[in-house]
């Protein structure tokens, strides 16, 4: 069910974009949410492939564009650290969430 | 702030008392879910409302009532906890509908108490915009200051009002802290001018809105409420029944929708984008949060809770658990109910002339009510170890472990807490489906809640197992008893399941929906808590038996009574009270029942306190008290297993009741739906009327089909194995 083990290319993204402490960082591509590794950061692009239903409720609890979420643990559904909330959500979601991953250094002071 | 405003040595004005003609308060509580509007409401009104730490604990709306420190009479509302005013589920939408006047009764808030998380502060602020721009008085309650301050969170309040517009007073709800002056707060609030909009749009889009506001100012909102209901509108893609009803508003949407576009603004994300983003500024001008190094304790616990093989072994033991505790921490206690019952019958019954007072007494009371009553402590703990899991954090953690399992099913993880409130009782059960925003979801799972063995099965099981089950322990010190129990809950869990998915691939059919599921911090369980929950379900029990169930076994020793038979007075006088009983009403009823329930290795007295059990499930253990009672010649109540394990066919001299006959009844009741209330609040919750009925006659049936059926399968195959 899961499309994170399918795409082997992409998971790897995140990590790759750690550089050094004056070194460039390699921007990661955009992915959907779903392909992120627990333990990793990423900025909500779109919501555009879930429900429009889903959409908005996701939006209420604070998971809208421009919010940068960690992820908490990753299996068939996910957690995330959204605004300090841990929300648990189903695969159909995650997979329907474009991010940008961020590079792991850059863990902002976030309440 | 007014907390410090507060008068140290304010001389205490006598009792308080309010003018007459001063008109009632009425003040809303609303907010996220899990914020303690609850835990506050009790602390305000004295009631004792139900608590837990997860999303959806209340499901209604409860009223109760309190005075002010000056002595002005509330009316307060505890309502469902909602995120935003979008809401689709029908427990946010009576949440909604008390917000914006639009409930059946009239209610309209005075003032409105947002009460909000102090440690999640900016989500909590989204729904608190929202409702700020109602154009109705607000007060925010901030509350769990204390877990807030734990997290190494400081709230900054002056600047938070100044920020907001509206009073904020800080709480510490769990320890009635700051409700009087949370009070005073909604007296004042009730005299500022209405709150408005806090951020401004940019002009484009204030223009692009414009048609839209204008259609609901000319319906009869305020500026600031109809400029709230264009963005939310927008925001949502589906249309709300009452847009129709403003004449040219969803013309006026789609047209916005359009003109946004135009200037590269997506609808949808447009009041998102704007409340978040003034809302990050609130944050970032009132709230500063120590940087925490390394990984919180919650997060730590469901590293073990969560954990992908440690997760489900731990549920699984953790139940194992709670049903051997069942057997082992209750034994002593019923042992000790059992005796003061069988002594009291028997000094009862010694003080009573002979005779059928004395018999209704002894067999019908004592041996009937008193039956049932021994299983207080068995109920007590399992409410003990479902409040422990309702207040820990625990339930949500379980709906996410169950949403793989959950979805294969039809249904998502979150489907899966209405379930687990079902193993105290299927009415909550049922009642919490309402958390459920999609319609044939929620119809699947309130079909199946029943299916979850509830506390009134409890004295079923218990008294069959305990009868029939040896008592051998097993390797790692589980006892064979306590398994038996385990496999039946297990039984009804599965059973559920897979009767939820055949609904959802027939008769309600849909896609599945994805869990969107907030998993809150784990806590202490509060000792205050689970003494309530623990308090207020023995008594129901208590009164339970002593109401339902005593009348119950009066009708029933009557029938087991009369009329008198003639017997032969040469034979033996367990013969004659046996012969008496078959010739007994119920006798006579038992006798028709029994053909229905020879299949399953029944006799005539299961079948008859089979059908009484269709009253209430643990009448079924008051019946066989009272037949039992009646049928014997003993001058004494002795303990009902006693008895059913030397009951004997009169013409084979065989042991009526096998371990095989007792496994059957079990699964028999794990099955069959016995309870007129779970029926009434399935034709309530799934529709009312002609649809309700419908729904709960299908739940009746094939729950029934599916008892007998089950129970017909153990016999037939057991006896088949030699058993
Ligand atoms: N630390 C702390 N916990 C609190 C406080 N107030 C409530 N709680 C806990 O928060 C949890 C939720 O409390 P409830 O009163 O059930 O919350 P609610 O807002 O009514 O929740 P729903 O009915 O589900 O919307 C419970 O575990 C409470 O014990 C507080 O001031 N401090
Ligand atoms: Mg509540």
């Amino acid at each position: 069910m899961s499309l994170s083990v399918s795409l082997p290319v992409l998971p790897t993204a995140p990590s790759v974009a750690t550089g050094g402490p004056d070194g460039l960082l390699e921007a990661a591509r955009p992915c959907t949410l779903s392909q992120c590794r627990p333990g990793s950061r990423a900025t909500v692009l779109g919501l555009d492939d879930c429900g429009s239903d889903e959409a908005c409720r996701l939006r209420a609890l604070g998971l809208c564009e421009g919010t940068a979420v960690s992820i908490v643990d990753s299996r068939h559904a996910m957690v995330l650290d959204v605004r300090g909330t841990r929300l648990a959500l189903g695969s159909a979601l995650t997979a329907g969430i474009t991010v940008q991953p961020l590079p792991a250094a850059a863990r902002s002071a976030r309440g | 702030m007014s907390e410090v405003a507060a008068p140290v040595v304010e001389p205490t004005p006598p009792t308080p008392r309010a003018p007459a003609n001063e008109a009632v308060l009425r003040l809303a509580l609303v907010g996220n879910p899990n914020t303690g509007k609850t835990t506050l409401f009790n602390a305000l009104t004295g009631l004792r409302q139900r608590v837990g730490n997860f999303a959806g604990v209340t499901v209604e709306r409860v009223e109760g009532f309190f005075r002010t420190t000056s002595g002005r009479r509330v009316s307060c509302l505890d309502l469902p906890g909602s995120y935003s005013l979008s809401a689709s589920s029908p427990d946010e939408q009576i949440a909604l509908e008390v917000l914006l006047g639009r409930a059946r009764d009239g209610w309209r808030p005075d003032v409105i108490v947002v009460v909000a998380d102090a440690a999640h502060l900016e989500r909590n602020l989204f729904l608190a915009s929202q409702v700020i721009e109602l154009g109705v008085p607000v007060v925010i309650a901030l509350n769990q200051m204390d877990a807030a301050e734990a997290k190494g969170i400081s709230i900054d309040v002056p600047e938070l009002i100044d920020a907001l517009g509206v009073p904020v007073v800080p709480l510490v709800a769990k320890r009635g802290q700051g409700i009087d002056a949370l009070g005073r707060a909604c007296e004042i609030a009730v005299t500022l001018p209405a709150p408005s909009r806090r951020f401004t749009l940019a002009p484009a889009v204030t223009e692009a809105l414009a048609p839209m506001v204008e259609r609901l100012e000319a319906n009869g909102l305020t500026t600031s409420a109809a400029e709230l209901e264009a963005l939310r509108l927008l925001s949502i893609q589906h249309l709300e029944p009452h847009v129709a009803e403003v004449p040219g508003l969803d013309e006026a949407r789609r047209h916005a929708a359009v003109t946004l576009g135009q200037i590269g603004i997506a609808p949808q994300r447009l009041e998102s984008d704007s409340r978040y983003g003034w809302i990050g500024e609130v944050v970032a001008r009132a709230v500063t949060t120590k940087e925490q190094y390394g990984r919180s304790l919650s997060d730590r616990i469901d590293g073990v809770v969560l954990h992908r093989v440690l997760g489900p072994v731990l549920f699984i033991a953790l139940m194992a658990i709670v049903f051997q505790s069942v057997f082992t921490w209750a034994a002593p206690m019923q042992d000790a109910i059992e005796g003061l019952i069988a002594t009291l019958g028997t000094l009862v019954g010694a003080v009573l002339p002979e005779g059928d007072l004395r018999s209704l007494v002894v067999d019908g009371i004592f041996a009937g009510v008193g039956g049932v009553l021994v299983f207080l402590p068995q109920i007590s703990i399992l409410f003990l170890v479902i409040g422990i899991l309702e207040d820990s954090g625990y339930m949500a953690r379980a709906a996410f472990l169950m949403d793989r399992v959950m979805r294969r099913v039809g249904l998502h993880g979150r489907s899966f807490i209405p379930m687990l409130s079902g193993y105290a009782c299927a009415v909550p059960g049922i009642m919490a489906t309402r958390v459920i925003e999609n319609r044939q979801d929620r119809l699947a799972t309130i079909m199946v809640v029943p299916l979850m063995s509830c506390s009134a099965r409890l004295p079923v099981y218990t008294l069959l197992i305990g009868t029939f089950v040896p008592a051998s322990t097993l390797p790692l010190g589980f006892g064979l008893q306590g398994l038996t129990l385990l496999g039946m809950y297990l039984l009804g869990t599965l059973a559920a399941l897979g009767v939820a998915a055949i609904f959802k691939r027939t008769l309600l059919k849909g896609p599945v929906r994805p869990m969107i599921l907030e998993l809150p911090a784990y806590r202490w369980p509060s000792v205050r808590t689970l003494g309530v929950t623990v308090w207020q379900r023995a008594m129901l029990f208590v009164r339970r038996a002593g109401t339902v169930i005593m009348a119950l076994s009066i009708v029933l020793w009557a029938m087991a009574t009369y009329p008198r038979t003639s017997v032969d007075p040469s034979e033996p006088e367990v013969v004659q009270a046996e012969q008496q009983l078959e010739g007994s009403a119920l006798g006579q009823v038992g006798k028709l029942i029994e053909p229905l329930v020879r299949p399953l290795g029944y006799d005539w007295k299961i079948g008859v306190s089979i059908a009484a059990s269709f009253a209430a499930r643990e009448v079924f253990v008051s019946t066989m008290g009272t037949i039992y009672g009646v049928g014997s010649d003993e001058e004494n109540v002795q303990a009902l297993g006693d008895r059913l394990r030397a009951e004997r066919n009169p013409e084979t001299g065989e042991p009526v009741y096998t371990t095989l006959v007792a496994l059957g009844l079990m699964v028999f009741y794990v099955f069959a739906l016995m309870c007129m209330s779970t029926t009434a609040i399935t034709v309530r919750e799934a529709g009312g009327g002609k649809l309700g009925w419908s729904w709960a006659a299908i739940q009746f049936g094939y729950m029934l089909a599916l008892a007998y059926g089950a129970a017909w399968l153990v016999y037939t195959v057991g006896r088949a194995l030699g058993y």
